[in-house]
């Protein structure tokens, strides 16, 4: 089936807390079997999802493992708020997922309305 | 134009301001449910395109800022036709 | 399904024939769930299963169909890389029976 609408993933929340984060990467993970492979914009909280996480000891599987799918599911470029990863007092080097461009975004505004379905997370 | 819809109040997280760090010129917001209780003002809302359900608002006793337009579900509705995308706001 | 005997010791299956205890996994285990599907192993099939593994070792979890070819293609180069080349091995759904017969839970977005 070809790719009809545009479709992005906003993902806003940290991993393990509740089930946010994983139920996103799963809808993008199912959107790209399905061949309509979205965008993904980490914003807010869902700049954690790129920290290195060591989820074991709390019995959770590593998401951070997972999102390094994505380049094989055809989401090669994770796109990630500027503003949100400065808030936090992150770095932007330590945001990475191998495989994966990292690209910082400074107008998500404008980003977000040139898509034909925002799917929230 | 992006429809943006929230349903948070602004007192419990972080929805509202997560919103409006990220809604473009020219984009709408509707408030509705808990989110309401913003419409009261004071929240930095944009001063056009801000929308509130009368009867989300009513229920709670908020009573709705001059700046934010109080609508009913079919005006709702009708926004919802007239943007795109439409993205939640809802934790 | 019914359940797997080998060597006298029983291996629980879940209703679609994916182990129930992934650890229960043998090479051995692997043949006897080819065959149910009516697939004998050869080293076109060993190779895939291995890069099944890899991939959940990887990413842990399983794939898809086209993030399978993606990675057939990167290890096994481009000739293989290819879903006809899956299809022929793990008929009719090279993602699901593949990681079935390679000891991965069923993929999750496997619909």
């Amino acid at each position: 089936m070809p790719q009809s609408k545009s479709i992005l993933a906003l993902c806003r929340h940290a991993p393990y807390g509740n089930t946010l984060a994983r139920e996103g990467l799963e809808a993008v993970l199912a959107c790209a079997a399905m061949d309509q492979t979205p965008e993904v914009l980490l914003i807010n909280d869902g700049v954690f999802q790129l920290l290195q996480q060591n989820p074991e000891q709390i019995g959770e599987k590593n998401l951070h493992r997972n999102l390094q799918a994505l380049p094989m599911f055809g989401v090669e470029i994770l796109y990630v708020c500027r503003k949100s990863v400065e808030q936090r007092g992150l770095c932007p080097d330590d945001l990475c997922v191998p495989g994966a461009e990292i690209t910082l975004l400074d107008d998500t505004g404008t980003f977000i309305g040139k898509f034909d379905q925002v799917l929230s997370f | 134009m992006t429809l943006h819809i929230v349903n948070q109040s602004p007192y419990s997280g972080c929805a509202l301001s997560d919103c409006l760090d990220a809604i473009a010129e020219g984009d709408a917001l509707i408030l509705i449910e808990d989110g309401v209780y913003a419409a009261a003002g004071q929240h930095g809302l944009p001063e056009k395109q801000t929308f509130c359900l009368t009867a989300d608002a009513n229920a709670r006793g908020v009573s709705i800022a001059n700046s934010v337009e109080g609508i009913d579900e079919a005006r709702w509705v009708a926004l919802c036709t007239q943007h795109n995308p439409i993205v939640s706001w809802f934790k | 399904m019914s359940n797997l005997v080998i060597d006298g010791q029983e291996i629980l299956l879940d209703k679609e024939g994916f182990l129930r205890n992934l650890d229960d996994w043998s090479p051995k285990i692997a043949e006897a769930l080819a065959a149910q599907e009516d697939i004998t192993l050869t080293d076109d099939h060993w190779d895939v299963i291995r890069l099944l593994q890899r991939f959940y070792r990887e990413f842990e979890l399983s794939p898809a169909m086209r993030p399978l070819v993606k990675y057939v293609g990167q290890h096994l180069g481009p000739e293989k890389g290819r879903s006809i080349f899956l299809m022929q091995l793990f008929p009719p759904s090279p993602a699901k029976i593949g990681s079935k017969i390679a000891g991965l839970p069923k993929p999750t977005n496997c619909l």
